[in-house]
């Protein structure tokens, strides 16, 4: 239910309509109604108890809560910049390698499901003088995916993942005439290859597809975050460049990267777990 | 950027009236970016602010809050249980009756207007809801009409600063575009 069109069409009618004065209310009323949706509720929390080991569940109720408002302060932030286009304000860490990434002929921008990452490629295509493929699962819901297309994506290229095979060589003649592939490297969706990893301590996977990418182009991996700071206020965290470099062990060299980006993505979860927007349980293992 | 208003490596443009709403916070903006003018800023990363009368955090979420426990108050007041109870409910009522501008007002207004962008027309309606409460609220004797008169008077001291920031509206754009440059 919650994937369902209507929520897309109230959030755009609520940004076209509510006054910014009352929007603090809004977004608190709407993320305590949204704590109702249990599986997203759960999902948060199984995934707090492993970030935050030994935290009381009564605590994570609250932790919860910050995560939804945080996601719903990002998805209007997102919607605003579409139809008012109306940018936050903006820090970055790490700038000299964004502006390398922007520098090289081709770069593969690895992110996550954390703070405004589908606001921070929008802005990113309006100021990079190189193309940009964003490469995400695509919408469950017929009527939602209509909506998102009728509604705009700027000038960003969006390709869904569910053609695996074609969009790879596509992915690479783009890497190869100096295009950038922004792809969210935290989640499996689908049946899509994967690599094993670890996050936290415990097993998990993550999408294959970057790393090949990155090996089959000669082209380095920049892992890049964009998290919420405050009210339409961002922080741009951009990251050493993960090199795959080919040896003999086509496994060990993807191990080596996975290993790299792992670590890089738990240092910013650990950080910015209220901004890490994956609403189904992580570590399936992890259940009570 | 296209269509794009913004400071790029200017961290005194965090004080720009321009990213003020309110005319009483544009006023204090303007105070506040005189002095960091002349203060020697630290130096800064990489920073992009965007020039937006809706930017600033302190004002939108204080004006939230003060709506919000103004309009508290009144349903409070209104309800005939103890005070913590109708101060509870007072919260409730508030939450759910300040979506009704919005969701009433946008839905009559876009059928009339069509699709588009209502912000400034429905902020005016519920400013004009609040302040036509606040008149009725402010004549009663329920301990409420305190809630009222601090609204009304701080509606009259932003009224003041309007007519101050026009005044200055020259001065103003030239300490902006001093600091902008």
């Amino acid at each position: 239910m919650v994937r369902g069109v209507v929520w897309r069409q109230l959030l755009r009618f609520g940004v076209l309509n509510v006054p910014p004065w009352t929007e603090p209310l809004m977004i608190a009323f709407w993320s305590a109604l949204f704590l109702l949706w249990g599986p997203g509720r759960r999902g948060v929390m199984r995934n707090l108890a492993v970030i935050k080991p030994g935290s009381y569940p009564i605590v994570n109720i609250f932790r919860c809560y910050r995560v939804f408002w945080n996601y719903a302060w990002t998805i209007a932030d997102n919607v605003r910049f579409k139809e008012l286009r109306t940018i936050p304000d903006w820090e970055f860490t790490g700038w000299d390698h964004f502006q390398n990434m922007q520098a090289r002929e081709g770069a593969i921008l690895l992110t996550a499901h954390m703070g405004s990452y589908d606001l921070g490629a929008h802005l990113f295509s309006e100021t990079s003088s190189r193309p940009i493929v964003m490469v995400r699962a695509p919408e469950e819901d017929p009527q939602t995916r209509t909506f998102e297309e009728r509604h705009g994506t700027g000038k960003i290229r969006i390709e869904f993942n569910t053609r695996a095979s074609e969009l790879a060589l596509d992915l690479l003649e783009t890497v190869r005439s100096g295009g950038i592939i922004a792809i969210q490297g935290d989640r499996v969706t689908g049946t899509i290859g994967s690599l094993p990893g670890t996050l936290f301590g415990k097993p998990v996977t993550v999408p294959a597809g970057p790393f090949a990418l990155a090996l089959a182009a000669r082209v380095p991996i920049y892992p890049v975050f964009v998290v919420r700071l405050g009210r339409r206020r961002y922080r741009l965290i951009a990251a050493k460049p993960i090199e795959i470099t080919r040896t003999r062990n086509r496994d060990d060299d993807f191990a080596l990267g996975v290993a790299q980006w792992m670590a890089e993505l738990e240092i910013v979860v650990r950080d910015f777990w209220d901004q890490w927007f994956t609403f189904e349980p992580y570590w399936t293992e992890s259940a009570p | 950027m296209t269509n794009i208003n913004a400071a790029v490596d200017r961290p005194r443009a965090r004080w720009l009236p321009s990213r003020h709403h309110f005319a009483l916070a544009r006023l204090i903006a303007c105070a506040r970016l005189r002095s960091a003018m002349r203060a020697s800023g630290p130096a800064t990363d990489h920073i992009v602010l965007a020039i937006d009368p809706d930017q600033t955090a302190a004002e939108m979420n204080g004006v939230a809050l003060w709506v919000f426990l103004t309009a508290a108050c009144y349903f409070a007041a209104l309800l005939p249980w103890t005070l913590p109870l109708s101060l509870v409910g007072g919260m409730l009522l508030a939450a759910i009756a300040l979506h009704l501008p919005f969701l009433i007002g946008g839905a009559l207004i876009r059928a009339l207007t069509g699709d588009g962008d209502h912000i400034r027309i429905i902020s005016l309606l519920t400013m004009s809801l609040m302040t036509i409460a606040s008149s009725w609220i402010a004549t009663t004797t329920t301990w409420a009409r305190f809630a009222a008169w601090l609204f009304l008077a701080v509606l009259f001291v932003n009224g003041l600063a309007a007519i101050i920031t026009w005044v200055l509206r020259r001065w103003i754009a030239a300490l902006e575009e001093q600091c902008v440059r």
